[in-house]
């Protein structure tokens, strides 16, 4: 087996081993390749130590973080007023007051079997 | 954040707890403190390793959170909070990503750039049992295309497996797999250049 054909395989080779006996006699005969073979573990397992390491937030993040509840709700409220005004905005009325009133029957009647389940 | 089985301490617990949950539900702020504190910063390094930017990584932050609040009335405790939160995170960036597409480089054409930028080496043995700087590897991580970017730090970072990685990509689990394969292969010849030439023979 040919260097360059070992060299195709290490990327997978060094995770997941390999059943293929032309390789591990080639990497047990080859120091090139054996050392190539090396560098791609000691490559897997820098990113494995990478897993527990976090890096430095920017300044500012958190404090965006925390203002998400509140930044939440008043797009929510901008998009009900939109919503709202919908007809005026787009004076397509018709279908969205349809489907306005098909979802609140929906609505009214999962409302209204509840007390029967209780 | 952290998958179980590569971790290897054994110590490993939920950072949130189902009770704080249930608290941050009922509009308890100081429960969203508490868990962003607890869990902001690695989601943002999910999102920068994804992503290769802090900018991007910031605002894939604060997406990742906004989804979080939205939807944490439907997370019930049949799952770890932290896998939920780590699938919102890697969707988000990688969604993101997408959607940048456009504007960077291609992956052919960025080869001969990435190769370009890497410092030249001397402080990185090339030896069996070589040592490997994380600060060095993240930049390396940085210089990858994004494709093969994102199935490296999800396959070999946070140990997802290969149909994992292809549901997230939305790829096929062979083209998920090549990425990996090649993603390995490219950091492998950043991270050690001096020993990235084509020396051959047949044993
Ligand atoms: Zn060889």
């Amino acid at each position: 087996m040919r260097c360059e054909e070992v060299r195709e395989v290490l990327p997978a080779h060094v995770k997941d081993g390999s059943d293929d006996l032309t390789v591990r006699r080639h990497l047990a005969r080859c120091p090139e390749c054996k050392a190539e073979l090396a560098r791609y573990e000691s490559l897997m397992g820098g990113l494995r130590t990478l897993q527990m390491r976090s890096v430095d937030v920017p300044a500012g993040l958190f404090d965006q973080l925390l203002a998400i509840p509140e930044r939440s709700s008043r797009l929510d409220s901008a998009r009900h007023h939109v919503a709202r005004h919908r007809k005026v905005y787009v004076g397509g009325g018709i279908a969205a007051v349809a489907i306005a009133g098909a979802a609140g029957a929906a609505l009214w009647r999962s409302k209204a079997r509840r007390p029967l389940t209780a | 954040m952290r998958r179980q089985k590569d971790t290897g301490d054994g110590a490993e617990r939920e950072l949130v707890s189902s009770e704080l949950i249930e608290r941050c539900k009922s509009g308890d702020e100081e429960a969203w403190r508490e868990i962003v504190e607890a869990t902001h910063r690695d989601v943002y390094t999910l999102c920068l390793r994804i992503l290769g930017n802090p900018a991007d990584a910031q605002e894939a932050t604060q997406d990742v959170f906004l989804k979080v609040w939205r939807n944490l009335s439907s997370f019930r405790g049949d799952s770890m909070f932290s896998t939920w939160l780590y699938r919102v995170a890697s969707n988000t960036a990688i969604s993101k990503h997408r959607k940048r597409k456009r504007q960077r480089l291609n992956e052919a054409g960025v080869d001969d750039e990435v190769l370009a930028q890497v410092p030249a080496s001397g402080s990185v043995e090339s030896a069996a049992g070589a040592k490997i700087e994380v600060e060095r590897l993240e930049e390396a991580l940085a210089l990858l295309p994004d494709g093969l970017r994102e199935a490296v730090v999800l396959r070999d970072v946070y140990g997802l497996n290969i149909a994992e990685i292809s549901a997230e990509q939305k790829i096929s689990e062979t083209a998920a797999k090549v990425r990996v394969h090649r993603g390995r292969k490219r950091l492998k010849e950043i991270m050690f250049p001096e020993d990235s030439g084509t020396e051959t023979g047949e044993r």
